[in-house]
């Protein structure tokens, strides 16, 4: 099981490498005509913001190094049990295949896989839910198409 | 202040059947959604709101603070009946609701936890009703530098009191702040991240990031304890609203608690659980018999149920007048401000006061109409509890892409709002807390904005960047919000060491 500290270790590491990515981008900000010169350049407040972002991101990864944790009440791993942890996981998958078959096929694919393809990834086995989970999605469905008029 | 064409119009407006109609559906969804455990105000709002888009501005507001104070109110519903708080603002309300639902008193503790919303909700109401416009006088002549000061304090005070954590909250809040600097330069029209797509000319979008950030993260957690099964004795469950005898008993909790509430709420940040969490402080530190407390005593019930709802008011006193919202409710609520062409700051008294008194009249309506609504569905709807987790994780997600799949007609939105889930799932398995990096978010635009305007007014001098009377008390209050702790808990040591010498 991943810890909640190396797992907020490697969260600062990756906070810390995307502001100065970030900051690096932003030198490449560049106002057309004549506004360009106004006031304070654009890149001012992201690279700003960013310097702030990777002061508290260095903090926090210094708190876990030193202290192993953020506060008293943390708990020691990022998951309850492996269980749940595959459980939010392998629902956010789903999540994101829905999306991805939106986008290649059509809503009504989605809507008909997106039920289903989660209480797989919960683990429920009573056929009664899965009904009355797909009943809902066609409320939903119906309620858009034919009630607010959304084209889907 | 009170204009009367404003006043008559907006009884006009809430007249209107359809106005009602979206009134009591907002309660009854409030209601449903706040019961079941882990959906919050918050995510009862973002889950209303693609449906605002198709309406007017009053009905679609009126719609939204029914669900935002049903919502509440609902939350204290599973508390007292299976000692799972159906939203953060009820945690306290588990102590003393369960233990007399237990007793076999859950219709007495349903009863005043439906009481103490209602007078909460009233109290709130009447104090929005009176200050909001006051303060809308005083903020039409904030300049960028008094919006950047009241920015700050609106951020720092969310962060200081989000999470356990000050730096994890402050980088929250950066990264909030940073995710507005997306699309064109307002001032210069530079491209900032757009990243060579035209969808991220105006940046990131407010709604779908907020609904993803709060009821798609809320589903992903929620999924992990999918199969948990919640049991609870069926009985007990008739409401049985107090005497005049007991209300008489209990009026200076109600009153006290119901102040706490409205100033805790308009402080930005501080939202229903401190404010529940200090009245109940409050009334077992006057009580006469502070043992009592957690036992299943009436003024338990009371005390974080009238202050949680009265936050209610509260929290909207900075977020109509400066549109600063006091609370991660509020700041969904002000993105259903911006669907409907609505942008909340003092200018919006001026040229909308009609709309303002139909949102002060409606929520007095909505708090009269929850204690009826709250009598007749309250036994059915706390079988609501028994709903499985596995029906409310796809259904809430369906609910969420299809919503903003309507409102924008675009595939990007709901991609951002399945990213804004993804990022707010992870940064709370991590133990971060949402409500800085939302409110960052929705701040973001007005303090870039009034940080580089004031630096320009400012012309370089630091003296003329600070020399504002309204700026320099709202940074003296911050100072003194931040310092109000320690100097407490100094003055504390100090008399408890003066005890122990003596």
């Amino acid at each position: 099981m991943l810890s909640q500290r190396l797992a907020n270790i490697i969260f600062a590491v990756l906070i810390i490498a995307a502001s100065g990515w970030f900051a690096w981008v932003a030198q490449g900000f560049e106002a057309a005509g004549l506004l360009a010169a106004s006031g304070l350049p654009s890149r001012f407040f992201p690279q700003l913001l960013l310097a702030g972002l990777a002061i508290c991101a260095v903090l926090v990864l210094v708190t876990y190094i030193v202290k192993g944790r953020a506060s008293e009440d943390e708990p020691d791993h990022l998951y309850e049990s492996p269980r749940a942890a595959l459980r939010g996981l392998a629902t956010l998958v789903m999540v994101i295949c829905g999306y991805v078959i939106w986008q290649h096929w059509s809503f009504e694919a989605m809507a008909v896989f997106l039920g289903p393809a989660t209480l797989l990834a919960m683990g429920e086995r009573n056929p009664v839910i899965y009904a009355v989970v797909l009943a809902l999605a066609g409320g939903v469905y119906l309620i858009f198409t034919q009630l607010l008029g959304t084209q889907f | 202040m009170f204009e009367l064409a404003a006043i008559g119009t907006a009884f006009a407006n809430l007249a209107d059947p359809f106005t009602i109609l979206m009134l009591v559906l907002g309660l009854i969804l409030g209601l449903v959604i706040g019961i079941l455990p882990g959906l919050g105000p918050p995510i009862a709002i973002a889950l209303a709101l693609p449906f605002t888009f198709y309406m007017e501005p009053v009905p679609s507001l009126v719609l939204l603070l029914a669900i935002y104070n049903a919502a509440i109110y609902g939350g204290s519903i599973s508390a007292v009946a299976v000692g799972i708080p159906g939203t953060g603002a009820a945690i306290a309300t588990v102590m003393d609701g369960n233990a007399m639902f237990k007793q076999g008193r859950g219709g007495e503790a349903l009863g005043l936890s439906l009481t103490g919303s209602v007078i909460g909700g009233l109290v709130s109401v009447v104090c929005l009703a009176f200050i909001a416009p006051l303060l809308a006088q005083v903020a039409i002549k904030f300049g960028p530098r008094e919006f950047l000061a009241i920015s700050i304090f609106g951020l720092v005070v969310v962060v200081r009191v989000a999470g356990t954590s000050m730096t994890k909250g402050l980088l929250m809040g950066a990264l909030g702040i940073f995710l507005t600097t997306w699309g064109l330069d307002e001032l210069n029209g530079a491209e900032r991240y757009t990243f060579g797509t035209y969808h991220l000319y105006e940046g990131i979008p407010l709604v779908p990031f907020l609904v993803g950030l709060f009821a798609v993260s809320e589903v992903l957690i929620g999924a992990e304890r999918a199969l948990e099964k919640i049991r609870f004795d069926h009985e007990s469950l008739v409401v049985n609203l107090p005497g005049a005898k007991t209300l008489k008993k209990l009026k200076g909790n109600l009153m006290r608690s119901s102040l706490i509430g409205t100033v805790i709420g308009i402080i930005p940040g501080e939202g229903a659980a401190v404010a529940a969490f200090f009245a109940y402080a409050e009334e077992k530190r006057r009580s006469k018999h502070p043992e009592k407390f957690g036992t299943g005593i009436p003024d338990g019930v009371v005390a974080p149920e009238t202050a949680n709802n009265a936050t209610v008011g509260g929290a909207l006193i900075p977020t109509l007048t400066l549109g600063v919202p006091g609370s991660p409710a509020a700041a969904v609520l002000l993105g259903a401000f911006l669907i409907q062409g609505l942008a909340p700051g003092p200018t919006l008294f001026e040229e909308r006061p009609d709309i303002m008194f139909s949102l002060f009249l409606g929520l007095f309506l909505i708090n009269i109409l929850l204690l009826f609504i709250g009598l007749i569905t309250i036994r059915f709807a706390a079988k609501l509890i028994m709903v499985p987790m596995t029906v409310i994780v796809p259904t809430v997600l369906l609910l969420s892409v299809t919503g903003i799949y309507a409102v924008s007609n675009s595939i990007f939105q709901v991609g951002v709002l399945l990213a804004a889930g993804v990022l707010g799932y992870v940064v709370r398995k991590l133990g971060y807390s949402i409500a800085p990096l939302s409110i960052g978010f929705v701040l973001g635009h007005i303090l870039e904005n009034a940080l580089r305007q004031s630096i320009t007014i400012a012309d370089g001098s630091i003296r003329e960047f600070f020399n504002t009377p309204i700026g320099l008390s709202i940074y003296a209050a911050l100072i003194l919000t931040i310092l109000w702790g320690p100097i407490m808990d100094w003055v504390k040591k100090r008399n408890a060491g003066k005890v122990e010498d003596s």
